[in-house]
């Protein structure tokens, strides 16, 4: 028996077509079926127009695009003989906007998607999170716009700013700049002491196992309790294989996972299949959706990726007791908000205004011949964007966002990240739920 | 007085105007007037097969992404997008395009524009998805301000005239321009541009392509997220709430005769006989840092 299943609600629609046998799922097809064709709307333009357009790939995380754009351009510089040699002051402004648009991110899927997923799921209302209704949602929508508050001083918007340029970031922050931003940092951060962790940042970060997690009366303790009851925290297994390519925070080189083991690893194994996907020659393509793959293998990106490969202490003991089901991706990925709020106080306070904010390159890329290539650790995962230019325009743009590294498709053999984390449940709604806990990007997936 | 009902639907999209409007301000008070009975991105009572099925009439139908009656380019839960326009607008009092993709096509529209519009445009020409809908109003920018939407819905709700421009764009917001309320406007008046990105300093119009002074949208009159604007983190003025959105080569500003662009409505020999005086002030404190 095959059943299609339209899941909502994940920055667009996709269709799960499910195999049956017995009652649990044999394999599951994951389509995306909206396509807009943004590598080719980028071949023929200039290099630069790339930093206009890419941000408008996904309205969730622009800056993320917009910070691997950048990266690329400077890299087609370095591989002409240029390093452009971005200053400490730009580095961190760019950091700190893109943390900005994760913890937003996070707080969002958090409020806006699983919340109210889990609660039609159980059938209880255990929070006052219901969207547009209660208290505590409202809490937490002026919690994301505070922070994204504290990256719009640096980036004039949120989202679609253009802040970045070869050589740096345009943004000239002032003192009290810099102190408004603490002030908008501090006010989310109290949102997530008061509510959402149920205590101190400093503290929270602190607590090592999922027990000391459950003491405390907060909306993720209760999140947390109740999802294991409904034993959230045995499916949604992977392939317990993580990779993350970070160049910003804590993980400053590629590594890869493979349980708790960890191994150095190189963009030049990163790969696009197009199997399965409309783009395959052989006409029985199914989804707009690419698949990556590292050396032909696929691996789980994320937060919880990022936080194994970190061997962060609390996600470390998560997954050593339920590995990498629903309940470690949710932890990994509302812990991960704690970590970016303590480095964007460390960001804030260590900017120094007297440095130039961009170094002007000796000629603006107009007629450069070159390639380059930008990575970023976004809100989902590794995002990658490589770039051909030719006298100055575009010949080939590339973009591997986060959600093709765990969304794609592989085959009843080798299926994907999640795929494999489906097949074998029993019901819809779990499927649907655990297709979720990845935190999916509809327009990313398929640019 | 009732809450007045939305439904929200996208076309080819980005999501980027669902997001901006998730930073609206007042949140509560706009949940107290106002009902979104579907979004995309939301959990509510209905779902599109919901909202497809019912007959009831909504007051606001919202339309975010641009328009296409190609069903292969749009699946929205199995629905083209012509099939969701053709019946939630016949039921919708208002229809609100959110975003310059609804409204003019947008970035989009560069993969097909024969086939891709905006609700009554088609980039600058008029007649889009439609020829003619007198429930349309536009609210462009890439994406639109949470504001330029919130308000314009309360002010549709209260009854309240919603004077609109030829490009069917609440005047309110769309009269003024970028230009006004930049902080650079002192270095536009004596012509001084800005040295290098990076700068408090200069004026982002001669050299480094800001739409700023042709521009109609009051970004720096009601700032974005509001703390900021474009130009006021050194990066110039996109022109993105414009029909011709987006244009080529928008890092460098175009030139005649070595000379920019005249800003929307003065004339070419007069601008560039003004240039050539202010210049000739070559004011110091204009030459130096701000703060020095």
């Amino acid at each position: 028996m095959t059943t299609k299943e339209i899941i909502q609600r994940i920055e667009g629609e996709a269709t799960l077509e499910l195999d049956w046998e017995k009652n649990k799922i044999t394999y599951a097809k994951i389509k995306f079926l909206n396509y807009r064709a943004i590598e080719d709307i980028l071949v023929g333009k200039h290099l630069l127009d790339s930093l206009m357009i890419t941000p408008r790939v996904c309205g969730i995380c622009s800056h993320s695009h917009v910070n691997a754009t950048i990266l690329a351009i400077e890299d087609c510089y370095r591989n002409v003989g240029i390093d452009l040699k971005i200053g400490k002051k730009a580095h961190y402004i760019r950091e700190l906007v893109l943390n900005a648009e994760k913890i937003q991110n996070h707080i969002k899927w958090f409020y806006f998607l699983i919340l109210p997923e889990f609660f039609k799921i159980s059938g209880k209302k255990l929070t006052q999170t219901e969207p547009f209704k209660d208290r505590e949602w409202f809490e937490a929508q002026k919690a994301l716009s505070d922070i994204l508050k504290m990256g719009a001083i640096f980036s004039g918007q949120w989202p679609h700013g253009s802040f970045v340029m070869p050589g740096g970031v345009t943004s000239d922050p002032l003192e009290s700049d810099i102190i408004n931003a603490k002030n908008f940092l501090t006010l989310t951060k109290e949102f997530c002491e008061e509510r959402l962790y149920g205590r101190d940042i400093e503290e929270f970060l602190e607590i090592e196992t999922v027990n000391d997690l459950l003491k405390f009366d907060s909306t993720l303790d209760m999140a947390v309790t109740h999802l294991r009851e409904l034993e959230f925290n045995k499916i949604g297994k992977s392939y317990d294989r993580f990779i993350s390519f970070g160049k910003y925070g804590k993980i400053n080189e590629p590594y890869k996972a493979i349980k708790t083991r960890i191994f150095k690893a190189d963009e030049k194994f990163v790969s696009e299949s197009l199997e399965n996907s409309f783009f395959d020659k052989t006409n029985k393509g199914y989804t707009y959706s690419k698949s990556a793959v590292y050396k032909g293998d696929f691996y789980e990106v994320g937060p919880l990726a990022r936080l194994m490969i970190s061997k962060d202490k609390l996600v470390k003991d998560c997954h050593r007791r339920c590995a990498d089901s629903v309940v470690s991706r949710i932890i990994a990925r509302v812990k991960e908000i704690a970590i970016l709020l303590k480095r964007c106080e460390y960001l804030l306070q260590n900017i120094d205004i007297k440095e130039k904010s961009l170094k002007t390159p000796k000629f603006m890329p107009k007629n450069i011949s070159s390639n380059g290539v930008g990575i970023v650790e976004a809100a989902r995962g590794t995002l990658i964007h490589k770039v051909t230019v030719e006298e100055g325009k575009i010949q080939k743009f590339e973009i591997i966002p986060p959600t093709v590294w765990n969304l794609g498709n592989g085959s009843p053999k080798n299926p994907s990240i999640a795929q494999k984390a489906i097949i074998g449940l029993d019901s819809i709604k779990k499927a649907d739920f655990v297709f979720k806990s990845f935190d999916i990007c509809s327009v990313c997936t398929t640019q | 007085m009732k809450k007045s009902t939305i439904v929200w639907i996208q076309g080819i999209t980005c999501n980027g105007d669902s997001h901006s409007f998730f930073n609206y301000q007042n949140m509560k008070n706009f949940a107290k007037n106002f009902e979104i009975i579907y979004h995309p991105l939301l959990l509510s009572d209905f779902d599109l097969q919901g909202v497809m099925k019912s007959n009831d009439k909504y007051d606001f139908l919202i339309i975010e992404g641009s328009f296409t009656k190609k069903a292969e380019y749009v699946d929205r839960c199995g629905y083209s997008f012509e099939e969701l326009v053709e019946n939630l607008s016949k039921r919708a009092e208002h229809i609100i395009c959110a975003g310059s993709c609804a409204s003019f096509g947008g970035l989009f529209r560069q993969r097909d524009e024969e086939n891709i519009t905006g609700a009554l445009f088609s980039g600058e020409e008029a007649g889009g998805y439609w020829d003619k809908n007198k429930k349309v109003v536009n609210i462009p920018g890439c994406p639109a301000h949470p504001r330029w939407i919130a308000d314009t819905l309360f002010m549709l709700r209260e009854g309240r005239e919603v004077l609109l421009d030829e490009f069917l764009r609440p005047k309110e917001v769309f009269a003024y321009f970028v230009h006004h309320g930049c902080l650079r406007n002192e270095y536009f008046e004596w012509k001084i541009d800005t040295k290098e990105f990076g700068e408090k300093e200069g004026c982002l119009f001669y050299e480094h392509g800001c739409r700023g002074p042709m521009t109609h949208a009051n970004c720096n009159k009601i700032l974005w997220n509001e703390v900021s604007s474009k130009t006021r983190a050194g990066s110039p003025c996109l022109g993105c709430t414009e029909p011709d959105f987006p244009r080529d080569n928008v890092y460098e500003t175009k030139t005649h005769m070595s000379l920019p662009a005249t800003p929307t409505g003065v004339s070419r020999r007069a601008y560039y006989t003004i240039t050539g005086i202010a210049k000739s002030f070559k004011i110091d404190r204009l030459e130096r840092k701000l703060i020095q």
